[in-house]
């Protein structure tokens, strides 16, 4: 399905505004508005980092002006879908790192947990704030076919994407000025102050004024734009390991140009295993050694908490909502994808033979990478699969093809006028383009959901594959709120209560 | 007091550093170029057909005795060649990739400022080599360099971060003008005045190539004359280029700064050694000499700067 258009090419409601406007607008002045938008995204230095033939390339972000659009009623059910699974979750990873209650009883396999890549036995025992292990997380969520919104992955490590939400909306704030003026779109700007006051929340007891670090791999990492955007924005530190000190206190310090500076959070971008040389790889460069000393003395706040990642797997995944069910007794607001779990003999055996119907997935990588889409596959990548299946079937799940919702997206004329005809350039054109959405949630003592999120489209046509990593694009988001069901003003008489008070 | 990291301190005083690179390079290009078209077509002497070929000794930028670098030549390997270092491109090239990794210093405006003149730079500069397109390309660079300064003087909090961002400046800027006056003054004053003809002419180029043509005259009021022109570049208080005004201020810049004791100390002996060569300024050859010695007084401040403040453990 289209998401601003409907089967009859008009406009969806949410969308009309729009629709009109681009209308009037015209294919030559829409396609100047492209432009200015990359220009824009140039000058800003809006860029990711992309590895190829061992060079790292410093890339404009690459971006799509025709914004998507999510009407804010369906967009309140979807956060209330989110907070919910996220809470879930943490109690989850909470569980696992103390009792394993879900475990004895008999709801998440012992196996399954026994054998996980990612369940950290350094981590057992260690009481986080608010019992909290994975406070930001970027779920990808999809729209089927009928509408539905379901939620593809959790990523509980190191999310990224959320620098371009806001980069994307000031960009397209000045390609389309007219439209904020007369419509209620939710802004996206506040995220990075509600992620501060997450992120201060989680200092050591008694700590008033915080230092608050992002931890960054470095200068070459492919999210150093968001890394060095967030710090910016919060007034954080942007630091890399050497920049970080463990002390014979067990508290974490920084080196600065005036000594050894106490910090109380740290904001880590750095995978757990590469986090500290003392407990984990000891051939680390990224990490600091003793931090996990710091951390489990509560000397040092850090999010995602060490372990947390233990729930973004491709297997636990499958068991979401029935640990929403085991220890919040509600069922799931928002949809699962139906996965299959190539661990047990059954459901492999279904996986095997419908091999060309679905999408089979290493419950380990992420970026779309290893992922095989079954009737795009030859014959030979699909026996390939099959046998990586076999060899590990612990690592593989497998989900239906779900034929993702498009959004009006600006490609090259496929069928250019004749030379001659024109001047210049033919003028890009609108077509259906596949989307996903990245949606970021902070879970600590309260929780939050960003305003929309990332919406990310395949270039492509017919393609699934959105990752910027491996040529997609992205757009700006808009959560709309129907003017017409904006919040009644409050009755006169109320107020007129107030003043004789 | 906003914290800086060491790390992060060193990039932005490389940053500086580049960014002031950039800008002395390309205005002395510009000047000289503007220079030698006021003068008659080659000849024998100082500058000859070497001329263009004597700017490459200002930036200690390898062979000076080669006679058969063209003009065109020179512009390649003090503008446009990436990979040599200190040419313009290489400059803002590195002066962007430091900014890039120290943005969440700096105010917004200032990292798209120098984002932008990279972009430029990368686009353009290949014209440079070309005469007719130079200016345009270099007077880019002066401007969008000074127009970085204004950014952060009007919108930067006087924290670290800024004493650093200044200390590389100062820095830098001191180490061009002894090399300006070294190289360009010694040579022309070992000449017998009347031996060159344009001699006044030679001068102006030596003020502009610093900026500093006009607030010499206003300071002076007099003739432009070789022992003034060296003791105003060299000696003057209140002229931003001066090498004791560029001392002054890096003082000021470490007075700001915390356990500055060795750094200063350093800055204290490379001013008596600029005090003490007053003396010498009517003789080319000892002054020329006499530059290099500040400047190797300059590099000992640069090495305490990063013992002290650029490095971890400092």
């Amino acid at each position: 399905m289209d998401e601003l258009l409907d089967d009859d090419g008009a406009p969806r409601p949410a969308a009309r505004p729009l629709y009109e406007f681009l209308e009037r607008l015209g294919p030559d002045e829409l396609a100047a508005r492209q432009r200015a938008t990359e220009l824009d995204i140039l000058t800003m230095g809006i860029t990711f980092t992309v590895y190829s033939d061992g060079e790292n390339i410093d890339r404009a972000w690459p971006f799509d002006v025709i914004p998507r659009i999510i009407s804010g009623r369906e967009w309140d059910g979807v956060v209330a879908g989110l907070q919910q699974r996220l809470v879930a979750i943490n109690r989850f990873i909470d569980d696992l790192y103390h009792d394993q209650k879900i475990v004895a009883d008999g709801v998440f396999p012992a196996d399954l947990l026994a054998e996980s890549v990612n369940f950290r036995p350094e981590c057992v025992g260690v009481d986080p704030k608010y019992g909290v292990w994975a406070h930001i997380s970027g779920s990808d969520l999809v729209r089927d076919d009928d509408g539905t919104m379901y939620v593809l992955e959790d990523n509980l490590r190191v999310p990224s994407g959320v620098s371009y939400v806001i980069e994307n909306r000031a960009v397209t704030k000045r390609a389309f000025p007219e439209l904020f003026e007369g419509e209620r779109i939710r802004p996206v700007d506040t995220y990075t102050d509600e992620l501060d006051r997450l992120l201060t929340s989680l200092a050591p007891e008694g700590v008033d004024d915080p230092q608050v670090a992002v931890l960054t791999p470095g200068i070459y990492n492919s999210a150093y734009f968001e890394h060095s955007f967030l710090a910016q924005r919060m007034g954080a530190e942007l630091v890399e390991g050497g920049d970080l000190m463990v002390g014979s206190d067990d508290c974490v310090y920084m080196h600065t140009t005036r000594g050894r500076q106490r910090v109380h959070v740290i904001y880590r971008r750095v995978d757990d295993l590469f986090l500290d040389p003392e407990v984990f790889r000891a051939d680390s460069m990224l990490g600091v050694p003793g931090l996990m000393r710091a951390w489990t003395a509560g000397n040092v706040g850090i999010a995602n908490a060490p372990g947390a990642g233990v729930a973004d797997d491709k297997c636990v995944y499958a068991w979401v909502p029935d640990i929403i069910r085991y220890y919040l007794g509600e069922e799931p607001l928002i949809a699962n994808v139906p996965t299959y779990r190539c661990m047990y003999d059954d459901e492999r055996e279904y996986v095997l033979d419908h091999l060309d119907e679905l999408v089979m997935k290493p419950a380990n990588e992420s970026g779309g990478y290893g992922i095989t889409i079954g009737n795009r596959a030859t014959e030979e990548e699909l026996a390939a699969c099959a046998k990586e299946i076999l060899d590990d079937p612990r690592n593989w799940v497998a989900q239906p093809i779900l034929s993702l919702s498009t959004v009006p997206t600006l490609v090259p004329d496929p069928d250019p006028p004749a030379v001659g005809e024109r001047d210049g350039a033919p003028p890009p054109v609108l077509r259906a383009r596949h989307v996903d959405l990245r949606p970021f949630i902070l879970t600590g003592a309260d929780s939050y959901v960003s305003d929309g999120g990332l919406t990310r489209v395949a270039l492509e046509e017919g393609s699934l594959i959105v990752n910027s990593s491996q040529g997609g694009g992205s757009k700006d988001t808009w959560i709309v709120d129907d003017l017409a069901h904006a919040p009644a003003p409050a009755p006169a008489d109320s107020v007129q209560s107030q003043g004789v008070d | 007091m906003a914290l800086l990291l060491s790390r992060t301190a060193e990039r932005l005083y490389w940053a500086a550093r580049y960014l002031e690179r950039a800008e002395d390079t390309s205005r002395m290009v510009l000047a000289f170029g503007e220079l030698f078209d006021d003068l008659p077509p080659a000849r024998s002497g100082i500058l000859g057909d070497g001329r263009w070929t004597a700017l490459l000794a200002v930036f200690g930028n390898g062979v000076t005795d080669d006679d058969t670098l063209t003009e065109n030549d020179v512009a390649q390997r003090l503008i446009v060649d990436p990979d040599r270092p200190g040419s313009v491109a290489s400059s803002v090239g590195l002066a962007r990739e430091n900014l890039r990794t120290t943005r969440e210093l700096l105010p917004r405006a200032a990292w798209r400022a120098v984002n932008d003149l990279s972009l430029f730079v990368n686009d353009e500069v290949g014209r440079a080599a070309d005469r007719r397109f130079r200016g345009r390309v270099l007077r880019r660079v002066v401007d969008d360099s000074r127009r970085l300064d204004g950014i952060l003087t009007s919108s930067m909090t006087r924290d670290d971060a800024w004493e650093v961002w200044r200390l590389g400046r100062y820095l830098e800027r001191a180490d061009m003008t002894t090399r300006v006056v070294g190289v360009r003054a010694a040579a022309l004053m070992a000449q017998d005045p009347d031996e060159i003809a344009y001699d006044e002419v030679h001068w102006m180029g030596v003020l502009r190539s610093l900026s500093a043509l006009q607030m010499y005259q206003r300071a002076t009021r007099g003739p432009i004359e070789a022992s003034q022109v060296v003791k105003f570049l060299l000696f003057s208080d209140d002229f931003p280029r001066s090498v004791l005004f560029c001392l002054s201020e890096i003082d000021r810049c470490l007075e700001r700064l915390t356990d500055s004791e060795p750094v200063r100390h350093a800055v204290v002996e490379a001013r008596s050694a600029l005090l003490s060569i007053m003396t010498v300024a009517d003789d080319g050859a000892d002054l020329d000499d006499a530059m290099d010695w500040v400047q190797s007084l300059l590099a000992k401040v640069h090495r305490a700067t990063t013992d002290r403040y650029l490095s971890i453990g400092g």
